[in-house]
C-alpha cells in the first residue's frame, strides 16, 4: 500500500511534468499543424539562461522570468524567420526543419554552455514529507507540490486563453482555416507567431520545471522528456490542452507502475507500447473531437 | 526520431574534435628530434623506421578510442581523453616511442553502442588506427568486439571492469586492464562479511555486466538473508527515487553501489531527500569525490563543500588518486597535467587516463620498432605481467588470459574528502580464487617519467 501510494503521487508528479512539456506541443499544433520536434531543445537553452542568471547571482524567480521572456521571444523568431517559409507547404518539410533546428540549437548550447552537467537547485525543497515515523514519501514534497500546480495553472490559463478570450478565438480560427479567418479580418500571421511565442514559453516553464526535478542538467538533458512529453499530446489527441494534461498524467502513473512492479529498464519501451494501443485504438487520442473539425 | 537526431550531434560532435585533433597534431610534428627514448634494448635509430601498416607509419603510430563526451555518462568520463592526451604529448615531446610520434584521435559515442560501433568503424576505416585504447563502457565496447577482432585491430585495455575482456580464445586482440568487477565484488563482500557482519545489506546496480559482475562478486562472500534488498537502474533514466524508496522501507542500513558517477550523486540526492542514512559503499567506478563533490555541493548552499560531501563513504582503490598529494605518480601526472596547459585541473579520471596511457607506450615500446597489430598483442601477453606503473598490483596477462589489474585495497573518505586506507592491498581473481595479501610493493615512477620496456622477441 505504501509503495502503491508512492509511485502514485510519483507518477503525478512527474506526469506533469510530461504534461508541461505536451502542452507546449499542442499549442504548437493547435497554431500551425506542426509537431514541433525541436521543443526540446528551446526548453534546454531557455533552462541554461535561466541557469546563467542564478550563476550570476539572480533568483530563482528571476531567472524564471527570464527563461519564460526568452521563450517568448525565442518562439516568435523562430516562427518569423525559420519556421514560415515552410508553412503552407507539404507537412513533411516542417517537420525536418523541426528536427534540424532541434540539432542546432542543442549544438549551439553545447558550444556556449559546454557539455558538462551541472547542478540546478530547485526554489522549494526537495526533501519528502515524512507521513509517519520511519516512512518518507519521496514524491511529496514542497518542490513537488509547486511543479503540479504550476503546470494546473497553465493549463487552466490556456483553456480559458483559448476559450473566452478573441485572441483565442482568433487563434483557434487561423489554425482551422487560415484564408477563411484572414478574409474574417483575423491577422492570421500574427496569430501564428503569438501561438508558437507562447508555446516557446510553456515549454520554457517545463524546462524549468524539469531541470528543478532532475536536479543536474546538461545541453541533452530534455532529450527522454521529448519522447514521453510527444505520446502524452498524443494521447490527449494533440488538440486539447485538458487532454495534453490528462494524457501526461495518465502516462506518468503508467510508467512509475512499471517502473515500481516491472522494471526499470521497460520504461522506454512501455512508453510507446501505450502510444501504439492508442493510436490502434483512437487514433485521434483519447480527448479527440469530431473529425469534421480536425484540419 | 530522438535517436537519429542525437547520432547526428554525435557525428558533429566527432567531426569537430576530429578537427581540433588535426590542428593539435600540427604542433607536435617539431618534437620528433632529439634522443630516442624507445624500448630499452633499442640499438636502431629512426632511420631504421618502416611504416608496417594501418596507423604505423615512419614518424607517427595513431590510436584511437571511443568515450561519451555529451550526454548523460559523460560528466567525469569525458576528462579520462585529455588525460592520456597530456601523457602522449610529454612522451612525444620527449622524442616519442621509437622516434614515432604518437597521435591520439577520440571519438565521442554518447555512451550509445549503436554510437559506438559507427564511430569505432570510423576510426578503423576512415582514420586508419594503429591500435584502440581505452574504449569506454561496457555495453558500447561490447558492441565493437567482434568488429575489432575480424579486423584484427589490437583492442588494448577497454576501460570497465567486465569480465568479457578476458577471452583470448575469441578475442585474441582484446584486453582488459583495470581490475575486474567480480573480483571487486569479492573484496568488497569479504570486507562486509568481517566488519560488518549484522549489517543489512541493500544493492544498488546498474542493470548490465558491470551490475551483474560486481553481485556475483559480492555474493561470493556475503549470505544471501544479510542482503536484504537489491535495485537495479538504467543508465539513462535519471529518477532513482523510487529505488532509494525501496531500498529504505527494505530496513537496509548499508547500501553498495555497482554504478556510474552521476548516479553517485543522484542516490545520494534522494537518500537527502528521503532522510535515509545508511552507511555507503560505492565500487571504484563510481567514486569520483571531485566530480561528485561538485555536483552535490550546490544542494548544500555552501554547508558541505566539495569532496566532504563523501565523508564517510567506503570505496575501492588499485590507482593512486589525486587527493595522495604525497604519491610520486600523482606527483609526476601533476606535473605532466600542469605543463600540457590543458583546460581545468588534474582529476581522478584524467590520472586514470595517464595511467592507461602509461601502459599503453609500455606495450608499444616491449612491441618493437616496427611492430604488426599482431606484434602488439604477442608483446602484451608475454611481457604484460611484468610491467610495473602506477597501477597498485600487476597485470595477468599472459597467453591464456587477457585480463587486468589484479588487486586493489578498501578505502573510506574522511571529513577532507581524503580515502584512507582500511586494507593493505588484497589480490584474488575471477571464481573460486581466494583473497590473499599482495606481498610485493608499489613502485616509484622512473626519473624521466616514461617507461622503458625492452622489445620482445
Amino acid at each position: 500500500m505504501e509503495q502503491f501510494l508512492s509511485l502514485t503521487l510519483g507518477g503525478v508528479v512527474s506526469g506533469s511534468v510530461y504534461a508541461a512539456f505536451a502542452l507546449a506541443l499542442v499549442l504548437i499544433w493547435r497554431s500551425t499543424r506542426i509537431v514541433n520536434f525541436a521543443q526540446g531543445s528551446m526548453a534546454a537553452a531557455t533552462t541554461f539562461i535561466a541557469v546563467a542568471v542564478i550563476d550570476a547571482g539572480g533568483s530563482y524567480w528571476l531567472a524564471l522570468v527570464v527563461a519564460l521572456l526568452s521563450g517568448l521571444v525565442m518562439g516568435a523568431l523562430i516562427e518569423r524567420v525559420v519556421i514560415r517559409p515552410v508553412e503552407g507547404g507539404p507537412e513533411l518539410n516542417a517537420v525536418i526543419v523541426t528536427l534540424g533546428l532541434f540539432v542546432a540549437i542543442q549544438g549551439i548550447v553545447a558550444l556556449v554552455a559546454g557539455v558538462d552537467e551541472r547542478a540546478f537547485v530547485p526554489p522549494f525543497s526537495k526533501v519528502g514529507y515524512e507521513v509517519r515515523e520511519g516512512f518518507t514519501l519521496l514524491s511529496l514534497s514542497p518542490n513537488s507540490i509547486w511543479t503540479v500546480a504550476a503546470v494546473l495553472v497553465t493549463m487552466l490559463a490556456l483553456t480559458a486563453l483559448f476559450r473566452f478570450t478573441r485572441v483565442g478565438l482568433a487563434m483557434r480560427a487561423s489554425a482551422f482555416g487560415q484564408e477563411v479567418a484572414r478574409l474574417l479580418g483575423v491577422r492570421v500571421g500574427r496569430m501564428l507567431t503569438l501561438g508558437w511565442a507562447l508555446a516557446a514559453a510553456v515549454g520554457a516553464l517545463a524546462g524549468m520545471l524539469i531541470a528543478g526535478d532532475v536536479s543536474f542538467v546538461g545541453p541533452t538533458f530534455m532529450d527522454t522528456l521529448i519522447v514521453f512529453g510527444f505520446v502524452a499530446a498524443v494521447l490527449g489527441g494533440l488538440d486539447s490542452p485538458i487532454g495534453a494534461v490528462v494524457g501526461g498524467l495518465l502516462l506518468g502513473l503508467a510508467l512509475n507502475y512499471v517502473r515500481g512492479y516491472l522494471d526499470d529498464s521497460l520504461l522506454g519501451m512501455a512508453s510507446l507500447v501505450i502510444l501504439v494501443v492508442v493510436l490502434l485504438v483512437r487514433p485521434g487520442g483519447l480527448f479527440s473531437t469530431t473529425a469534421a473539425r480536425r484540419a | 526520431m530522438t535517436r537519429n537526431s542525437r547520432r547526428l550531434v554525435s557525428v558533429l560532435a566527432a567531426a569537430t574534435i576530429a578537427t581540433t585533433m588535426a590542428a593539435c597534431g600540427g604542433d607536435d610534428d617539431s618534437g620528433g628530434g632529439g634522443d630516442s627514448s624507445g624500448g630499452g634494448g633499442d640499438t636502431g635509430t629512426a632511420a631504421d623506421n618502416e611504416a608496417t601498416g594501418p596507423g604505423m607509419t615512419e614518424d607517427t603510430v595513431t590510436i584511437g578510442s571511443h568515450y561519451p563526451l555529451t550526454g548523460r555518462a559523460a560528466p567525469g568520463y569525458s576528462e579520462i581523453p585529455t588525460g592520456v592526451q597530456a601523457y602522449f604529448d610529454y612522451v612525444n615531446a620527449n622524442g616519442g616511442v621509437y622516434d614515432r610520434q604518437i597521435e591520439w584521435v577520440y571519438r565521442d559515442d554518447g555512451y550509445n553502442p549503436t554510437n559506438t560501433s559507427t564511430v569505432v568503424r570510423e576510426l578503423v576505416l576512415d582514420e586508419e588506427v594503429f591500435a584502440i585504447m581505452g574504449g569506454l563502457g561496457t555495453a558500447t565496447h561490447n558492441a565493437v568486439l567482434d568488429f575489432l577482432n575480424t579486423e584484427e585491430v589490437p583492442d588494448l585495455f577497454v576501460a570497465s571492469g567486465s569480465s568479457l575482456w578476458d577471452d583470448p580464445e575469441n578475442l585474441p586482440y582484446t584486453f582488459g586492464w583495470q581490475t575486474d568487477y567480480e573480483s571487486e565484488g569479492k573484496i568488497i563482500g569479504q570486507y562486509i562479511a568481517e566488519n560488518y557482519p549484522d549489517a543489512k545489506v541493500g544493492l544498488f546496480l546498474q542493470d548490465d555486466d558491470f551490475g551483474e559482475d560486481g553481485e556475483r562478486g559480492v555474493r561470493q562472500y556475503l549470505d544471501d538473508d544479510q542482503i536484504v534488498e537489491v535495485q537495479t537502474y538504467t543508465s539513462g533514466n535519471i529518477d532513482v527515487g523510487p529505488q532509494m524508496a525501496a531500498l529504505q522501507s527494505s530496513g537496509a542500513d548499508f547500501v553498495l553501489g555497482f554504478n556510474t558517477p552521476p548516479y553517485t550523486a543522484l542516490t545520494q540526492l534522494a537518500a537527502r531527500n528521503l532522510n535515509y542514512t545508511p552507511q555507503w559503499w560505492y565500487s571504484n567506478v563510481g567514486s569520483a569525490p571531485d566530480l561528485v563533490g561538485s555536483l552535490l555541493g550546490a544542494f548544500s548552499q555552501g554547508a558541505v563543500s566539495g569532496a566532504s560531501a563523501l565523508a564517510g563513504i567506503m570505496t575501492t582503490a588499485y590507482i593512486p588518486t589525486v587527493d595522495q598529494v604525497d604519491n610520486p605518480w600523482i606527483q609526476l601526472f601533476q606535473r605532466i597535467w600542469d605543463e600540457s596547459g590543458q583546460e581545468g585541473v588534474l582529476t581522478n579520471t584524467r590520472v586514470y587516463g595517464m595511467a592507461q596511457a602509461y601502459t599503453m607506450v609500455q606495450a608499444l615500446q616491449a612491441a618493437g620498432r616496427n611492430p604488426t597489430g599482431d606484434d602488439l598483442v604477442a608483446a602484451v601477453e608475454e611481457a604484460g605481467s611484468d610491467w610495473r606503473g602506477p597501477s597498485f598490483t600487476p597485470f595477468r596477462f599472459s597467453t591464456d588470459r587477457h585480463a587486468g589489474i589484479s588487486g586493489m585495497s578498501v578505502v573510506q573518505f574522511n571529513d577532507q574528502g581524503v580515502g584512507e586506507e582500511l586494507t593493505p592491498l588484497l589480490v584474488t581473481d575471477t571464481g573460486d580464487a581466494d583473497i590473499e595479501e599482495y606481498d610485493g610493493e608499489p613502485i616509484a615512477p622512473p626519473e624521466s617519467g616514461i617507461p622503458d620496456e625492452e622489445a620482445v622477441g
